[in-house]
């Protein structure tokens, strides 16, 4: 508690000084800095109101002597004023903190004139708050010989203002080469400045939208960062609703907001407790990252922070069904695109052979069952080609054609199931894609070797098949699974999946498929797992 | 109904009452009492917004009281106003109270914790008087930093945006006054045109008469209702204007010449008494043969250039009355001996400088020198 309450001192002292140099935030460094300390300010004064409210008028002022003068300078600071705290825990708008703190300052029973002095300054300065700020003397007296309050016209006020406004921009953005209207970079950078402390009153959205999209002709960024900070955490947290454009337009010019978006889908994912495929594709199109990526730019960012996820993650597979599921979104976003503005295919996918993006983009599900064989082995070619091929040119060798390969799950699984469906010699063509799939970076002995047992292990299966009876005992030792090996090697991986898809499709198979599944979930019951997904979770 | 009607008196009473320093005697039970009402009308508002027959009698209420007030433009309105204010009443009501500093010091203190009680569990229903509250000092400080950080006076005065508000606001009023009785509105804004700063009031008027007409939204009753028909506000004002001759006077000088020609193309029943107007000031100038133009003989005349431009601007509308206008001229000058000779006419002259505008705009345009329409 006192080492509370010398906190809250020291960090008087240093907001008094910071309050008194803002002043009333009229100049650019003052708005500027107003802004960046937006939130830490409403951090403190709540923490200010905590102990107000626990103390009289008097040992209030014994205590802090100047508290009059450090909230009077905080109400004529618009930017304080009209500041919502929506990034903290708990949101309460500045201007509420604000009068509780100076209500804490009545005294309930005044004892001396000088008491009663400071009573009926408090409730000057919150009438001030409330109702004060009149600019233009003849529209004051205008309104007020109609017969009407500031709160009857002050919203239809702020949405003219602000039409307005966002109309000028667009006018600006249409016709750069009249110089006459043109927007000055200090009046778009003041406005810009302006919106962050209002970025969740929906009232200023076109406007907001209308800075995001309208960017004008200069060369280089005008707008402030913390703009586009602040418009980057209303969106993430839902307390702003803008139009797709304007975010694609935030994201295009603010890469530090894109790189957070991201980084807020990663958090969400990995700290939700166990996913579904279904929360996923939740999380994945609620953050919109799916239909932003529809624009080049924003697609190959994206793309290369899931590779760098995936290489540090080693090619963990839950990382390769979130690409997956991306994917997905990203192609059904793609398709809703107006036909002429979409971007050609080697944009978003540069380092590859047009011909392998053609086939691997296509719907597994548009290939009618006679022809899978056929498709698979000329993708299998394909791969190879790109993969084996060092001298190409091609980026990032193997990895790069992996990269493309692992984002359409749906082809993996085709493979497992033409092997299993079919009771002929497994082609090597689809070994090698399958074994390609869990494990990019093998050489080609163990890559061969991979095959060898996977061909094994089929062998088995279809056997079993043939059986009238199945156990889910027989089944594991048939795979020649075992508890020594560790169960995330890729190969133990593949095999798991073609036991899972076995269990699908084989005949009597799904009377032991819960049996199948406990066995071979490398983390237990796995009573989420939902057929069509490439890895188990 | 009837405690209702009675309810809603003695609130506007008290309403009136909160700015006057009778509120010294006011004790907390009264402060209480007073902001309960608020409340219970609020609710009243919000139950009976779309309630047809019993929003009319209380709006008819509200009318009889301006009425024996002496009606709007007297002064700060003391009362409620329409019916919309009721959905606000509470607010306005703390706000007055907050403004009046001969609030006694107990009944100061029961009303600030009335109004500020401090975080708490929020009305899932409607909004708190203390959310209504933060609200309105949110949004003034939006305006405030939009006013001051990004607001410039556009040039065009129908798209700014502070003047279309006080346009709307006008329109909205005068519909209202025009509901509570048929001769209302030309009352109400001669007694305007007395109180108010008349430049800016004179700016308004016009701006007011080219707001575009809405579709009338049907069932909006419990939104503000700043966006109804302006077609009915309009019409009052083109009906005050043409019944004050002085004050057409003074719109017609004070305002810019392109203000104005918009102004009559959108109503045609103001032109006739524009052009008389430019008629007659056209006739107070004389030709100074040793200058050789036209000047006035006092002071107050309206200089040449200013008439040229009226005029010029005027020939620039679109049809019907670029062709009145140019009647107009046509026939002045046939009635001044139809000369064709500078300096004997004014109107001559006028239609000269018109015309040679005109070529030499088309000049300018790269369009062939040929007929002119003018």
């Amino acid at each position: 508690m006192a080492q509370d309450s010398v906190d809250l001192s020291c960090d008087y002292q240093f907001w008094m000084q910071k309050l008194s140099v803002w002043d009333q935030a009229s100049t650019l460094e003052t708005q500027q800095d107003t802004c960046v300390h937006l939130a830490r300010f409403q951090e403190f004064l709540r923490k200010m109101y905590e102990a107000l409210k626990e103390m009289d008028s008097n040992t209030i002022f014994e205590r802090f002597p100047t508290i009059d003068q450090l909230l009077a300078k905080a109400c004529w600071n618009p930017f304080i004023l009209a500041y919502d705290g929506f990034l903290h825990c708990c949101p309460d708008e500045s201007q509420k903190i604000l009068i509780w703190c100076l209500c804490c300052l009545i005294n309930k029973e005044p004892q001396n004139s000088r008491q009663s002095k400071l009573n009926s300054w408090v409730q000057g300065v919150l009438s001030h708050i409330l109702s004060a700020l009149r600019f233009d003397k003849e529209v004051a007296l205008f309104t007020q010989g109609l017969g009407y309050a500031p709160i009857d016209y002050y919203p239809g006020l702020l949405k003219n203002m602000v039409l307005s406004l966002a109309s000028e921009l667009r006018e600006n953005h249409l016709n750069g080469f009249n110089t006459q209207r043109r927007m000055t970079p200090e009046r778009l950078a003041s406005l810009s400045r302006v919106c962050v402390p209002l970025i969740t009153l929906p009232d200023v959205d076109p406007l907001v939208e209308a800075l995001l999209v309208c960017h004008g002709h200069e060369p280089q960024e005008i707008l402030q960062p913390e703009f586009f900070e602040a418009v980057n955490e209303a969106i993430l947290l839902k307390k702003i609703s803008l139009p797709m454009s304007a975010v694609v337009c935030l994201w295009l010019r603010h890469l530090p907001s894109l790189e957070k978006a991201m980084l807020h889908l990663f958090e969400k994912l990995i700290s939700s407790e166990r996913n579904c495929l279904r929360r996923i594709e939740c999380f994945i199109k609620d953050s919109l990252l799916p239909q932003a990526a529809c624009h080049p730019a924003i697609f190959r960012v994206v793309d290369e922070m899931f590779r760098c996820a995936l290489l540090e993650t080693d090619g963990a597979p839950e990382i390769i069904a979130t690409i997956q599921v991306f994917t997905q979104c990203f192609l059904e976003a793609l398709e809703k695109e107006n036909k002429q503005l979409r971007f050609a295919l080697k944009t978003y996918f540069p380092y590859t052979s047009p011909s392998l993006a053609m086939v691997l983009l296509q719907d597994p599900q548009d290939v009618p069952r006679g022809r899978w064989l056929q498709t698979l082995k000329h993708i299998s070619e394909l791969l190879r080609e790109a993969v084996e091929d060092q001298t190409h040119g091609s980026r990032g060798g193997p990895l790069e054609s992996w990269f493309l390969f692992i984002r359409f799950g749906g082809w993996a699984e085709m493979v497992a199931e033409q092997l299993l469906r079919s009771a002929a010699e497994p082609p090597a063509a689809l070994l090698w894609l399958l074994a390609f799939y869990y494990s990019p970076r093998d050489g080609r002995q163990q890559r061969a070797q991979t095959m060898v047992q996977v061909k094994a292990v089929l062998g088995h299966l279809l056997a079993m098949s043939r059986s009238s009876s199945l156990s889910a005992w027989d089944l594991q030792t048939a795979a020649g699974q075992d508890t020594d090996t560790d169960p995330r090697a890729p190969a133990q991986q593949l095999i798991r999946h073609l036991l899972l898809h076995f269990v699908l499709w084989a005949p009597g198979g799904h009377t032991i498929a819960r049996d199948v599944v406990t066995l071979v979930s490398p983390w237990g019951p796995a009573s989420e797992y939902s057929p069509g997904m490439s890895s188990p979770w | 109904m009837e405690s209702l009607l009675q309810h809603l008196d003695r609130f506007s009473e008290l309403l009136a009452v909160s700015r006057t320093a009778h509120v010294r005697t006011w004790d907390p039970v009264t402060v209480r009492r007073a902001l309960q009402w608020a409340r219970y009308l609020r609710h009243i508002h919000r139950r009976f917004g779309r309630h047809g027959p019993i929003r009319t009698a209380l709006e008819r209420r509200l009318h009889n009281q301006w009425r024996q007030e002496g009606g709007f433009g007297r002064g700060p309105v003391p009362g409620l106003a329409n019916f919309q204010a009721l959905g606000h009443g509470d607010v306005l009501l703390s706000l007055r109270l907050l403004e009046n500093q001969a609030l006694g010091d107990a009944a100061r203190h029961h009303l600030v914790q009335q109004l500020f009680p401090g975080p708490g569990v929020p009305d899932a229903d409607e909004e708190t008087l203390q959310e209504s509250l933060a609200r309105l000092a949110r949004c003034g400080s939006a305006v405030h930093m939009l006013r001051f950080n990004g607001y410039r006076k556009n040039l065009n005065l129908q798209e700014d945006s502070l003047m279309k508000t006080q346009a709307e606001l006008l329109l909205e009023r005068l519909q209202e006054v025009g509901k509570a009785e048929a001769e209302g509105p030309s009352r109400f804004l001669s007694r305007l045109w007395e109180r108010l700063p008349q430049n800016n009031f004179l700016k308004v008027i016009a701006v007011a008469l080219l707001q575009p007409p809405l579709s009338p939204r049907p069932q909006e009753e419990s939104e503000p209702s700043i966006h109804k028909t302006p077609g009915e506000g309009s019409q009052a004002l083109v009906h005050w204007l043409l019944g004050n001759s002085e004050v057409f006077a003074a719109f017609c000088r004070a305002l810019p010449a392109g203000l104005l020609t918009l102004v009559t193309s959108r109503h045609p029943a103001l032109s006739p008494v524009y052009l008389g107007l430019l008629t007659d000031w056209g006739q107070r100038l004389h030709y100074d043969l040793q200058k050789g133009i036209w000047v006035g003989t006092e002071s107050q005349d309206v200089p040449w250039e200013e008439l040229h431009n009226r005029f010029q601007s005027l020939c620039q509308a679109p049809p019907p009355l670029k062709d009145k206008v140019l009647t107009a001229l046509e026939t002045c000058k046939a009635q001044d001996g139809d000369f064709e000779v500078p300096g004997l006419s004014i109107w001559t002259d006028l239609l000269l400088a018109l015309r040679s505008g005109a070529f030499r705009k088309r000049q300018v345009l790269g369009l062939s020198p040929g007929l002119s329409s003018v």
